[in-house]
């Protein structure tokens, strides 16, 4: 289940106004989210919850789910 | 070409070939000979699956190590290697189907050589009326160890000796669909010749490592960053493309691990470098031992290289490291370099005269553009630059780059009509444009429309006919163009579309059904530009004008023109 401010973030970073986003969404599906931009969505995800993820962690994404896995587990050490 | 190789393995058996690059743990190092023994191995394994010398294998397979002597081992066998790209999730199956069949028509691909994850996009297409394909082959399966028989081994060295200088290398495509791809067949006399006189240009010796994160499936990747270093026995290192676009820094992580040498990067990837990777991530970077890094395959940007020397030069980086080159996939690769470890020329002409075709020095900041030589030929290479009529202009004078190489290509394989078009007296009309100052050649533009975003050509052909179908379109009623990015130092793909509908709900669900259009050919739309019925003007030969509809922009009515990057 993706967040509804992982996913607002996210559309923020690619200037969409809305696209259907779930678990299993790569990002080549959503527009604009391309080579050129997807280094964006991931300083705009790092910046909006102020967390810092390992190139090792970020090379391992296959979907959108994965992210935000990844995204929780970064909180809840943040938050230990 | 194989006997080359197999001779550097002679020579230097223990000396990394390739450093297969992995983020987490150690990279897969492959010396000379156990790249060449497990070449064997596959040209045996391919071998026994049927294939013969002669026939084109298109490899569509994702970063693994076995990719290396898979290649190899094609070329030993004297079959030709064509690498694909491995299709993006957002690509329809249909259009990926269709570019095979289509490839397959124009080029004959006999064989595809890929992953199991592809088989049930791919395996209905073998044996079909509408193709020559014979096969699929999941080589990622074979038997890596597999020892073939005395029997086996003849057979390979019968099939191998038939081989000739002239025969071809390798096959490669450009982008597009069906009827825009243009392959470019090359001999293996065209390579080597190539590789030895760049590798001069260059001032390559055995000192030299190169870190590559390019596709193989592009010229520059392919033979810049992997034939050459193979033939002249230096070891190169293989990034993962696809790692390299989520984490750039691992470009850099690779250099100074391996105090790599040379490197290879479109316009594009020194803007992304230089803005997007984190301090955190240049922790023990030193970059002291890239001697050259050049830019090549899109026009090349003066402020990109000022931003990259900036960003980096406190992480060692020489500013003279930065390098420039002209280079298109049918003269092998390389017409123009620059010089080694020497900035390369600049001149800021005035944007007015050059917009009429003269080049002249410009003295007012505001109105000057800033141009980056790409250097001079290298061996074996002719620049003239010609005007319509073919005839030489002048120093400081605009126009087409025409080329004769010693590296040439030999047409566009079955396609006649369009090696014509190209291709005459042995001079190749690249559809450039650009001028000579001096010894330097700079590039400033092009006749053909093509759009480069990111180091990779778009025909608009194709972005028209797949937006033309979305409902809503007036049918044939859309130019593609590209737009300068200059943040990103690239291209944008935007599209001005004529339509009939004219309430803001109308108009959104066509915004979004235009970009569904462009993901599933692959494409990401930047702009959507939506005009009335009739707003698209025609050239004089009755065709819609890119330029002309391109330079209306501003023209465009008020309500109409709500676009933003994605157009949404």
């Amino acid at each position: 289940m993706i967040s509804a401010e992982l996913k607002a973030t996210i559309l923020a970073a690619i200037n969409l106004d809305d696209w259907e986003i779930d678990d299993d969404t790569v990002a080549s599906q959503v527009p604009g989210w391309d080579s050129l931009t997807h280094v964006n969505v991931i300083a705009a995800v790092e910046e909006r919850f102020g967390v810092l993820f390992g190139i090792p962690d970020v090379v391992a994404l296959r979907k959108i789910g994965d992210l935000q896995r990844l995204l929780d587990s970064k909180l809840q050490h943040k938050g230990k | 070409m194989w006997n080359r190789w197999l001779r550097n393995a002679e020579r230097q058996p223990t000396q990394d070939a390739i450093i297969h690059w992995r983020v987490e743990g150690p990279p897969i190092r492959w010396t000379f000979s156990e790249l060449m023994d497990a070449a064997e191995i596959c040209a045996v394994n391919l071998m026994e699956n049927g294939i013969m010398r002669g026939e084109v294998c298109a490899l569509i397979l994702r970063h693994h190590p076995w990719f290396y002597p898979l290649y190899l081992g094609c070329v030993r066998l004297g079959a030709i290697p064509a690498i694909l790209a491995y299709p993006n999730p957002r690509l329809h199956p249909d259009k990926f189907r269709q570019g095979l069949i289509g490839m397959s028509q124009r080029s004959g691909l006999d064989w595809i050589l890929t992953e199991r994850d592809l088989e049930p996009v791919i395996q209905e297409l073998a044996g079909g009326a509408d193709n020559t394909i014979k096969g699929v082959h999941f080589p990622l399966e074979w038997d890596s160890r597999h020892t073939p028989g005395s029997e086996t081994i003849t057979k390979l060295n019968q099939m191998h000796n038939r081989i000739s200088a002239s025969d071809p290398l390798l096959l490669q495509h450009s982008s597009g669909t069906t009827g825009l791809q243009k392959p470019v067949m090359l001999s293996h006399l065209s390579v080597q010749e190539h590789i030895d006189r760049y590798a001069i240009a260059l001032g390559l010796d055995h000192n030299d490592k190169i870190a590559s994160w390019l596709p193989l499936y592009h010229d520059m990747g392919l033979i810049a960053a992997f034939h050459l270093p193979l033939a002249l026995g230096i070891p190169s290192i293989q990034i993962n493309p696809f790692e390299w676009v989520m984490a750039p820094s691992l470009l850099l992580d690779a250099v100074s691990k391996e105090r790599a040498t040379v490197s290879w990067l479109p316009n594009f990837a020194l803007d992304m470098m230089a803005d997007k990777i984190r301090e955190e991530d240049l922790r023990d970077i030193n970059l002291e031992s890239w001697r050259m890094i050049v830019n090549c395959s899109e026009p090349v940007r003066y402020e990109s290289h000022q931003k990259f020397r900036k960003r980096f030069q406190p992480y060692g980086l020489m500013p003279a490291s930065l390098s420039t080159c002209y280079a298109m996939a049918e003269t092998t690769f390389a017409v123009t370099q620059s010089t080694p470890e020497t900035e390369p020329a600049v001149l800021a002409v005035d944007r007015t005269a050059l917009s009429r075709g003269k080049v002249e020095i410009s003295i007012d900041e505001r109105n000057a553009r800033i141009c980056v030589s790409s250097g001079t030929p290298i061996s074996g290479c002719d620049v003239r630059i010609v005007d319509d009529a073919c005839r030489d202009l002048p120093e400081g004078m605009v126009g087409e780059f025409a080329i004769r190489s010693a590296s040439m290509f030999d047409g566009y394989r079955n396609y006649p009509e369009k090696t014509a078009e190209v291709l005459r007296d042995g001079w190749y009309f690249s559809g450039d444009l650009g001028f000579k100052y001096g010894p330097d050649y700079f590039v400033v533009g092009r006749i053909k429309d093509i759009i480069i975003v990111a180091g990779n050509n778009i025909y608009p052909e194709d972005v028209e006919a797949a937006i033309s179908a979305v409902s809503g379109v007036l049918p044939g009623r859309v130019v593609a163009f590209g737009q300068e990015q200059s943040e990103l130092g690239t291209e944008r793909l935007c599209v001005m579309v004529e339509t009939e509908l004219t309430d803001a709900t109308g108009q959104k669900r066509l915004r979004m059904e235009i970009l569904k259009a462009g993901m599933a050919i692959d494409v990401t739309i930047g702009s959507i530009y939506l005009v009335a019925p009739r707003f698209l003007i025609k050239s004089s030969a009755g065709k819609l004008s890119r330029q002309a509809n391109k330079d209306r922009i501003g023209m465009i009515p008020d309500l109409l023109a709500q676009q933003g990057r994605t157009g949404l």
